[in-house]
């Protein structure tokens, strides 16, 4: 991962000197981006987990279509990965990707094997590796032909549903988080809550704009195309259950919702990011390669490079023009490091 | 003094900067002479280990493995305090993979634990095992590794396959080398590799101690030339001393994106809450000599040596002079007083985990599902790396290095992100 993040990360620098727009984004991004989204997280999650509850077959085709709903409005809301979501690691409870050194088929294969008692109890699961939670770890025990033929059928049950039950829960804990807690912290800002002022909200959001994007490009399209001449299908993002693709788009759209928030009343502004967004969505669209396989073939990873361009274009126009116009500036994120 | 001379010659650069009394220019010399030290510290550090590992193969013996890994523990004192120069300088981040990779396949270079597994899908040379093989098959070539040399590690071997995983060189390499693996899971003790991996004829364990030992001493003279290297990079009239200079906003603004950079993505981040998020031994950064405690507290201690502008040497002798805290102290002393405090904060965060490790409670233990006590001091350590980070952005947001100081600057990794 060395070389693709020392790519990525991202330099800060201030511009204090200009303006913000006129003010109301941070209500407009909590009301309409941010608090509904979440709700619908914790509304499918536990849908999931119904679903789990009441029909245990991994092939089953209401589990699976649940599973498919609520993996679709995580990945909306994927990029919000700080405050609520860093709590007790709440995004990577739900999310642990990518898995450089195959972790979540190491820890499936170590729980099952073991029989391991602890996926009996709620609270002694919430110990357990992320690696071993979430819903990478349901795209494994659902969809892949070995770890979902390994142990007695009677484990594989209780763990998904230990899964789905620890998705459920960390959703809803993640949700209302957000509406009972940090959404008030967001909207005013002090020298005794995380964010001094409303630009440094301002700029949380930004940031979560410009890094949801930098996962896009460089891990969503980038990991599987690997080097030129080195491409790795493989590790294209949940691609057992076919998704990888898919993601992109939920993403881009997501990120384009608060793109737009962000802009406010400057609507030339958000014009222009729109530009951007709808030239990816489009290529994203004629791709017709829902996870990536395309990369081992010079011709198909030209037409992956050709959507991560576009997505590095938006990326570019976000900190060139956005940021300017904010006033704030990219700061640190998690991609930064190894 | 200096800074007037260097105004008089490089007019353009002060204009600037001539309102401040504590003067930028002087800033970052500080800044490049704590570089310079402390790559030199660790240069010298990593002479003492070659010669070890030289003793170690002429006789081998246990207590001269003793010597050898003793030597490699304290050159990891000097060098964990360069990682804050790490992120805003290119030309180390560039060259670091080699030094400090990490995490590793540790299969690639010697034999492992049948527990270890063998080919993955990320990575088909994850049980190659060179030491055991004259002939090697990489990627569908064929390699002659008949004789392990510096040139071999450094050019065939090292990220082989082009995965990143194919650490065959720096720290952690050697590390394994001395120590082996770590069989112990999140329970006490660390690697058992024995003497006798070393020795001739019949008292050779595990076979090929010959080749064994060319690949420890290859890759130690590798780290040395690596090292010695850097440190004259920083030197006067070095490459990294003279890029910084070139523009002194783009130089304040990578010492501060060091700073952040390694805080939050890499160590609080990639470093310690992801190996407590997976319980997983193997991610934590010496995981082969349970160093891990004192890589992460002289990472911490090097953050604070940047702010602060000191740097302690492996000979007593103490680097300083104006500092970024003199910087901001001038415009926004509150601020600097916040930064100060956190950066204690993390030191002492950090300090605990070591004084844990030291009295038995090895950072692998502390990384056991289910044990809340090493979780809470690891999440100390995390939490105030996170947190320092805020007042790292809110100086950069202070400090006004507008965008103007970023123009035809080589010292940003992305280009795209400048303001043009």
């Amino acid at each position: 991962m060395r070389h693709l993040i020392s790519a990525l990360v991202t330099t800060v620098f201030s511009l204090a000197a200009l303006p913000a727009l006129a003010g109301g984004q941070t209500d407009a991004i909590l009301d309409r981006h941010v608090l509904p989204k979440m709700q619908t997280l914790a509304e499918t999650t536990a849908a999931l987990d119904t679903a789990a509850r009441a029909d245990c077959t991994l092939e089953g085709v209401a589990l699976r279509s649940a599973f498919g709903t609520a993996f679709d409005a995580w990945i909306a809301v994927s990029h919000l990965r700080f405050g609520p979501a860093e709590t007790q690691a709440r995004g990577f409870a739900l999310a642990f990707w990518p898995d450089t050194r195959a972790m979540t088929p190491k820890t499936l294969r170590g729980l099952i094997a073991a029989a391991d008692p602890v996926v009996d109890s709620p609270a002694r699961f919430a110990t357990v590796s992320v690696a071993g939670r979430g819903f990478y770890a349901l795209d494994y025990l659902l969809y892949d032909p070995e770890i979902s033929a390994l142990g007695t059928a009677a484990y594989r049950c209780t763990l998904l549903r230990a899964i789905t039950a620890d998705i459920a829960t960390t959703a809803a804990e993640l949700s209302r988080d957000w509406s009972e807690h940090y959404a008030g912290l967001m909207r005013t800002p002090g020298p005794d809550g995380p964010y001094q002022s409303d630009e440094e909200v301002l700029q949380e959001f930004f940031k979560a704009l410009t890094t949801g994007l930098e996962v896009n490009a460089d891990l969503r399209l980038g990991r599987p195309m690997g080097q030129i001449g080195k491409p790795r299908p493989l590790r294209a993002e949940a691609r057992r259950s076919g998704r990888s693709l898919r993601h992109v788009v939920i993403s881009l759209k997501s990120l384009e919702e608060l793109s737009d928030l962000l802009a406010g009343q400057d609507a030339d502004l958000a014009a222009r990011m729109s530009h951007g967004f709808d030239t990816a969505l489009a290529r994203a669209e004629q791709l017709e390669d829902p996870v990536f396989a395309g990369v081992a073939t010079p011709q198909g990873r030209l037409r992956v490079e050709v959507l991560q361009q576009a997505i590095t274009a938006i990326r570019t126009a976000a900190n060139e023009d956005m940021g300017p116009a904010l006033g704030v500036a990219a700061g640190f994120n998690a991609l930064d490091g190894d | 003094m200096k800074s007037k001379l260097l105004c008089a010659t490089l007019l353009v650069g002060c204009a600037g900067t001539a309102a401040y009394a504590v003067e930028k220019a002087e800033v970052i010399n500080t800044y490049a002479n704590i570089a310079q030290a402390a790559y030199g510290d660790s240069a010298a550090t990593a002479h003492r280990l070659q010669r070890a590992v030289e003793t170690l193969i002429a006789a081998p013996s246990a207590e001269n493995l003793q010597a050898a890994k003793a030597a490699w523990r304290a050159a990891r004192v000097p060098y964990q305090q360069t990682e804050a120069f790490r992120f805003g300088n290119p030309i180390v981040d560039e060259w670091e993979g080699k030094v400090n990779g990490w995490p590793l396949d540790e299969g690639l270079i010697d034999y492992v634990d049948a527990a270890y597994g063998g080919a993955s899908d990320e990575n088909p040379l994850a049980a190659l095992n060179v030491v055991a093989q004259p002939k090697l098959s990489i990627a569908g070539r064929e390699a002659d590794a008949s004789k392990i040399t510096p040139a071999l590690i450094e050019t065939t071997l090292h990220e082989a396959d082009g995965i990143e995983a194919n650490v065959a060189s720096g720290y952690h390499a050697i590390e394994f080398m001395l120590w082996g693996q770590d069989l112990n899971g999140t329970g006490p003790g660390a690697g058992m590799r024995p003497w006798t991996d070393y020795a001739s004829g019949a008292a050779c364990s595990n076979g090929n101690c010959d080749r064994r030992a060319q690949y420890l001493k290859a890759a130690t003279d590798l780290l040395v030339s690596d090292l010695d290297w850097m440190a004259a990079q920083w030197a006067e009239g070095g490459a990294a001393r003279a890029n910084l200079m070139q523009n002194e906003n783009a130089a304040v603004s990578a010492m501060l994106t060091g700073m952040g950079s390694l805080s939050y993505g890499e160590l609080a981040g990639e470093r310690m809450r992801l190996g407590l998020m997976l319980n997983d031994p193997e991610e934590e950064q010496d995981c082969f000599s349970d160093n891990t405690h004192n890589s992460h507290f002289y990472d911490g201690k090097g953050i604070q040596n940047v702010y602060l502008g000191q740097y302690v040497r492996m000979n007593g002798e103490q680097v300083s002079g104006p500092s970024l805290s003199d910087l901001v102290a001038e415009t926004t002393p509150a601020l600097d007083q916040e930064m100060q405090a956190k950066l204690t904060t993390t030191v002492d965060a950090l300090g605990r985990i070591k004084i844990a490790a030291e009295s038995g409670l090895a950072y692998d233990q502390m990384l056991a599902r289910g044990n809340a006590a090493g979780e809470a001091l690891i999440m100390g350590g995390v939490d105030a790396l996170i947190d320092q980070t805020k007042t790292i952005e809110r100086i950069v947001t202070s400090l006004e290095l507008d965008q103007a100081g970023f123009e035809g600057s080589d010292s940003l990794d992305n280009p795209n992100a400048v303001f043009q």
